[in-house]
């Protein structure tokens, strides 16, 4: 399973703000969402969810190859498809970020 | 916070104790079907909202004088337009106007239920709210201040631990005294931040001086803030009314210049507001008694979602679930039909002399036929599997597997959750058809039929295996499987360039392990059961009559003789195997018992055999399942997956008729 999806490209990991994808979040890494991208839906849903801005985060674990994405999320884990995880921005509250 | 808004009183002169409507409602895995379970016993029946496919479950119940009609609404985390039960929901709670609504709430993951408690209390649904799981809760080192959270919300709040009972009879009482007006509710009023608040007060201000017809059925505030929110469906009630449009366009603008103020899309901003008011609630009513321990749960949580053993355990549970059915299943199948052939002949001879000849067949063949074979092929087979899907439903194990075949469902234009109705397809079409509703669109629905359909259903196991497996060999069974696997996988495909729209990700709530509750399992086999029996039983006979009149009249020779062309010419087939293959509409594994009534199995050459069993896992779905197709996607859709596997049966039983019979040593 090597090949990767021509129509769309891998995101960079950060852009300047230092807000990556929740992809990018390690295995057992807390981060705050920052913002979600997507159609109407989506974004409706991610915040039903309870994936609004400024929400603590924290990624239980990864699915196999581009599988999906396990994360707790107001006291709930929640599975997030890959594609929609990619969807999602985080800014990650690492030791060294932490000041 | 909470601010005052008289509640408004439910008609209490026709309330003297005559019948009440209690609705319950809230997410998905809360325990609402176990306290559904826990009022209604078995007097309850499962059928759908009227020209909606999303379940409904509906049961009656005594208490003190009253007689008690109880809906269980579907399982969802918003009132908003993200699938059919929501809006089906939320027409419920608005239209409807039931008497009561029991909000069932997770009293361990307060938050997220809150902020559905919130627009039930914007819809101004008269509330009572069960905090169940407080058990669970305790486990994690939780407890919940019911009292104080009552007092945040303006509603009663009954503690329950719905597995036990405990608490049922209290939520009952209470749910009762405030439709009598007993208790005086002051529901909290959910307030918005500055911006929000004006421009909802602004549309509501609209709402009632230009459209007072709508806001008889829903509050105008709440109308306001879904035009806020954009909410297609809301949108769609306001273009019904000449001045919907002017209505329309002024809430998108203020939509829009609220977009500007916050820099997020105005669904984002109001559900961040409610958030933040649920999470404060929860906060102070929630007193962390012991840190939470990694507990067992945890641990099989993490082993059955591990990219390794993960994998092994869903093989072995897949296994395991369908060597046990199918052992229990044959076990059955044998008892009953050694019981029933016995019956059927002496109910032939007790009519014969009565009846005419054709009559007599007619009878036996056709209805009683239908019944026995519904009997014995189709429930010893469906119960085990039913019981078997509830532990697993009940446990939590269901979510996990989705969780690990998401990535492979993505590749047919689905996700994980569809690998739920595959799965069932194994057992039975009929079940998994109705399970594609766990699909969020339609278009995901019809895939995930299309798909479901394809795969051998216990029914074609038995002619694979039966007719394959046991002449030709093993390995050539399995091929056949094999090759199924990568039919699906490629129409599946195909079918998912073709249609039009986006495929849906998966979000997806993964519930804690649970132990399961024998009594619940049970129930919930015996809702099913009756819901199947319900579908396939009519049609089962209603199809057995027809093809037995069909062949009693003479007519079926005549298609037989029509036929013949394709059968012989096209597939290579013994003339006489067009009639088991055209009463294997009424049930694939007929399609063998006939055959073998006809010719001598061991007269087929292996080429034949395969071809016969080629033909007869793809080239249509049984009546029963076209019939629960026709109820779950409509006439054209159906039609469409019925027609398309028939065409494809028949195009690859006549190429792999020219394939193989080279290769094959007759």
């Amino acid at each position: 399973m090597r090949f990767r999806n021509r129509r769309k490209p891998r995101k960079p990991p950060t852009n300047n703000q230092g807000e990556i994808s929740l992809l990018n979040l390690r295995e057992g890494e807390k981060a705050v969402v920052t913002h979600t991208i997507g159609g109407y839906g989506l974004i409706r849903r991610l915040a039903e969810m309870g994936l609004t801005p400024g929400t603590k985060v924290k990624l239980l674990r990864k699915g196999p190859f581009r599988g999906p994405l396990q994360i707790e999320v107001r006291g709930v884990a929640l599975a997030l498809g890959y594609g929609v995880a990619s969807k999602v921005f985080v800014k990650p509250l690492r030791k060294e970020a932490n000041g | 916070m909470a601010s005052c808004h008289t509640p408004t009183n439910p008609k209490e002169n026709s309330k003297e104790k005559g019948t009440l409507r209690i609705a319950l409602a809230g997410n998905a895995n809360v325990g609402k079907s176990v306290i559904f379970n826990q009022l209604t016993g078995l007097n309850q029946i499962v059928g759908n909202w009227p020209g909606k496919t999303v379940e409904r479950a509906e049961g009656t119940l005594y208490f003190k004088g009253y007689k008690i009609r109880i809906i269980d609404l579907p399982g969802i985390y918003s009132l908003s337009t993200f699938s059919m039960e929501e809006i089906v929901s939320r027409d419920y709670i608005a239209v409807e106007k039931p008497d009561i609504i029991i909000n069932v709430i997770d009293a361990s993951a307060l938050e997220r239920n809150l902020y559905f408690t919130f627009q039930l209390l914007e819809l101004e649904a008269p509330l009572v709210i069960a905090l169940n799981q407080v058990d669970f809760a305790a486990k994690k080192g939780m407890r919940i201040d019911a009292e104080k959270l009552s007092e945040f919300l303006g509603v009663p709040v009954v503690p329950t631990v719905a597995i036990t009972g405990s608490g049922i009879n209290e939520l009952l009482s209470t749910a009762i005294a405030a439709v009598n007006g007993e208790l005086k509710p002051n529901p909290l009023e959910i307030q918005y931040g500055k911006e929000i608040e004006e421009r909802v007060q602004a549309i509501e201000k609209m709402l009632s001086k230009k459209l007072p017809e709508l806001s008889t059925v829903y509050p105008p505030r709440w109308i306001a803030i879904k035009l806020l929110e954009r909410d297609v469906d809301v949108a769609g009630k306001l273009k019904n009314y000449k001045r919907g449009k002017e209505i329309l366009d002024f809430a998108e603008k203020l939509a829009t210049e609220l977009e500007k103020i916050h820099g997020e899309s105005s669904p984002v901003i109001l559900a961040s507001e409610k958030y933040s008011l649920a999470s404060k609630i929860a906060k102070e009513v929630t007193i962390i008694e012991t840190p939470p321990r990694i507990s067992l749960e945890q641990k099989l949580d993490e082993v059955t979602t591990h990219k390794i053993f993960g994998y092994f355990i869903l093989a072995a549970v897949v296994a395991s679930m369908f060597t046990a059915i199918f052992a229990v299943g044959d076990f059955l199948s044998e008892s009953l039909d050694l019981l029933f052939s016995t019956l059927t002949l002496q109910i032939e001879n007790l009519l014969s002399p009565l009846l005419p000849n054709f009559a007599v067949t007619l009878i036996n063949e056709g209805i009683l036929g239908g019944i026995v074979a519904g009997l014995t092929i189709a429930l010893p087979y469906i119960i085990p599997f039913y019981i078997i899907l509830a532990l697993l439903e009940d446990t939590g194990y269901l979510p996990r597997a989705a969780f690990l075949m998401d990535n492979l469902m993505h590749k047919i234009g689905l996700h994980g959750k569809a690998f739920i109705p595959i799965m069932l397809g194994y057992g039975c079409s009929v079940p998994a058809c109705i399970g594609c509703r766990i699909m969020e669109t339609q278009r995901e629905r019809f895939l995930a039929a299309f798909v479901v359909v394809l795969i051998p259903c216990a029914a074609r196991t038995v002619v694979i295996l039966g007719l394959v497996g046991r002449f030709v060999g093993l390995h050539a069974a399995l091929a056949l499987y094999l090759f199924d696997l990568i039919l699906i996988f490629i129409l599946g495909r195909i079918a998912f360039k073709a249609l039009p729209g986006e495929p849906v990700g998966l979000i997806m709530e993964m519930p804690a392990y649970k132990k399961p509750v024998i009594k619940n399992v049970l129930m919930k086999t015996w809702a099913r059961t009756k819901d199947f029996v319900y579908i396939a039983f009519p049609i089962i006979i209603a199809g057995s009559l027809t093809i037995s009149a069909l062949s009693i009249s003479g007519t079926m020779d005549y298609v037989v003789n029509a036929a013949s062309p394709l059968i012989e010419g096209w597939l290579g087939l013994p003339k006489e195997t067009g009639i088991p293959l055209i009463f294997g509409i009424l049930r694939k594994e007929l399609t063998l018992i006939l055959l073998s009534q006809l010719i001598p199995l061991t007269s087929l050459k292996a080429v034949e055999m395969i071809v016969f069993s080629l033909v007869t896992m793809i080239y249509i779905p049984c009546i029963a399942t076209i019939a629960a197709c026709i109820k779950e996607l409509g006439w054209r859709k159906a039609l469409t997956i019925t027609l398309v596997d028939i065409a494809l049966a028949l195009l690859l039983g006549g190429i792999a008729y020219r394939i193989l019979s080279p290769i094959m040593p007759s």
